[in-house]
């Protein structure tokens, strides 16, 4: 009886593969069709000839890296759904600039969403312009169920750090996430993740690229001079770029094994395996489309690859400083909370 | 206008904006979701340093005492971004500030509402999406 169960299971699942085989190359080839259509955009090129992406760039999409569990078995939105996204940012949109905070714009209570940072309002927030609705219903377009496929390990990694961001235990200063520490949120997640300054400069010359990101001013000097690789481990790792027509490749390797410390989301931390292809592609004038292949067997059963449109803010933006430590008061206060909250434990109070 | 202090703890109806998973750091660790504060003082300094902004105000409590608060701001990156400058909170402005206390009980807090003494919010109607070409196009308010 349970034999034929899972047999039945079994041949269900093969026909579900085959159902979202046929309709996964439906959908690559229709993605196809609208990509060589958006191709047509002749890439800016510096004064040497390189494709040029000189500029300063933020990620305003509203798009969630791993898929929602409501769109499950869906790549795209229907036309339906992306109008209603449009109509509700727009309605955000406006309220915000009638000052309106809150449950009013959209926003989850502390009681739906008791820790990360929810409880400031938008008055403290830079929310850049009114973000762009886009098809896609995950920034992960491979594996194709949009989820990140981490192993075991990492899974329960994953979980572990979700559950103690924000709530320790903070022992020592080695404890809280390496961005509260003021470090790095890491390089993966670079050019499109940072509530505090999302921006991103890029600057050019030739046989170099370099990438300016203001949270944590966390900084890339990235060689397109046709170098191998070096041999130094770092937290950013070895990155060395190369131009494929209107694109640009960059391979990182080498990078340090920090495993150890915390990472608020464990997809982004590095180990000596990680291997991190990006693509760089501008499809108009003012969007990169941005594609990250991420491959660590220490972390993911198979590699991953998120599609990411960046957008390009307007001539005159500038990066400012973050010197993060300047006034990191959030150690010491998180480390307070930490013993008060021990104190409480055992005074019972 | 009102010089008492008004230090309300207690289990409110909190409306907050939910911000980006990735902050700098996280709320919980540092803050008490349970210790609501309303305070009413003067601006006795700003501090316009990374990561975030601290905006440190007197309170007279009712026995006369002055207690000197700090509370917590966003970053001076997005706050400049969205049209807060050092002329926005002028030293001796009398604010009240709506946030969390620290969890250790000391004079801390970070700051969820700021509101001028006439009861207007700061930058209300105002300066709302912070871009760059807010600043420079004209349309902004």
């Amino acid at each position: 009886m349970r034999n034929r169960s899972v047999a039945v299971v079994l041949t269900l699942a093969a026909a579900a593969g085959i159902a979202a085989f046929v309709l996964a190359s439906a959908a690559r080839n229709s993605t196809a069709a609208a990509a060589s259509e958006t191709n047509s955009y002749a890439a800016a090129r510096t004064a040497w000839g390189d494709p040029d992406f000189q500029g300063v760039w933020r990620y305003e999409a509203v798009i969630a890296l791993e898929r929602p569990a409501r769109f499950a078995g869906r790549e795209f939105l229907t036309d339906a759904e992306i109008a209603q996204i449009e109509q509700t940012e727009k309605d955000q949109e406006a309220r915000r600039l009638a000052g309106v905070e809150g449950e009013a714009v959209g926003r989850q209570s502390v009681a739906a969403s008791p820790i990360r940072g929810n409880e400031y309002n938008s008055f403290w927030q830079d929310h850049g312009r009114p973000r762009k609705v886009y098809k896609q219903t995950s920034l992960i377009t491979d594996p194709r169920d949009g989820r990140i496929p981490y192993t075991p390990d990492a899974q329960k990694a994953d979980a572990r750090a979700g559950a103690r961001y924000g709530v320790g235990p903070y022992e020592s200063y080695l404890d809280p996430d390496t961005g509260e520490r003021c470090l790095t949120d890491g390089v993966t997640g670079m050019m499109w993740q940072g509530p505090n300054g999302g921006h991103n400069q890029i600057v050019q010359s030739p046989g170099y690229v370099t990438i300016l990101h203001e949270e944590y001013r966390d900084r890339r000097i990235i060689p397109v001079d046709g170098r191998p690789h070096g041999k130094i481990r770092q937290w950013f790792g070895d990155s060395v770029g190369h131009w494929e027509g209107d694109t640009l490749v960059v391979d990182t390797t080498n990078f340090v094994d920090k495993t150890n410390y915390e990472w608020a989301s464990i997809w982004t931390r590095p180990s000596e395996t990680l291997h991190l292809v990006e693509r760089f592609k501008r499809t108009d004038a003012d969007t990169l489309e941005y594609t990250i292949t991420v491959e660590d067997p220490m972390t993911f059963v198979k590699r991953w690859t998120a599609v990411i449109p960046i957008s390009r803010i307007p001539d005159g933006a500038q990066i400012y400083e973050y010197a993060c430590h300047e006034g990191n008061y959030a150690m010491p206060n998180l480390l307070s909370g930490a013993r008060a909250d021990a104190a409480k434990k055992t005074t019972g109070r | 206008m009102r010089t008492n202090v008004a230090v309300l703890f207690g289990c409110l109806a909190i409306l907050v904006a939910a911000m980006p998973v990735w902050a700098h750091h996280a709320f919980a660790a540092e803050f008490d979701a349970k210790k609501p504060i309303k305070l009413q003082g003067t601006v006795a300094k700003m501090e316009w340093i990374n990561p975030h902004t601290w905006i440190h105000i007197d309170v007279k409590r009712p026995n006369g005492k002055v207690e000197r608060w700090m509370i917590e701001g966003g970053p001076p990156n997005a706050l400049y971004r969205r049209g807060f400058t050092k002329d926005s909170l002028p030293l001796g402005i009398e604010i009240i500030v709506e946030g969390f206390q620290a969890k250790d009980g000391s004079m801390r807090g970070n700051g969820r509402d700021l509101t001028l003494p006439n009861g207007r919010k700061l930058f209300l109607g105002s300066s709302g999406t912070g871009a760059p070409l807010d600043a420079k196009d004209g349309k902004d308010r």
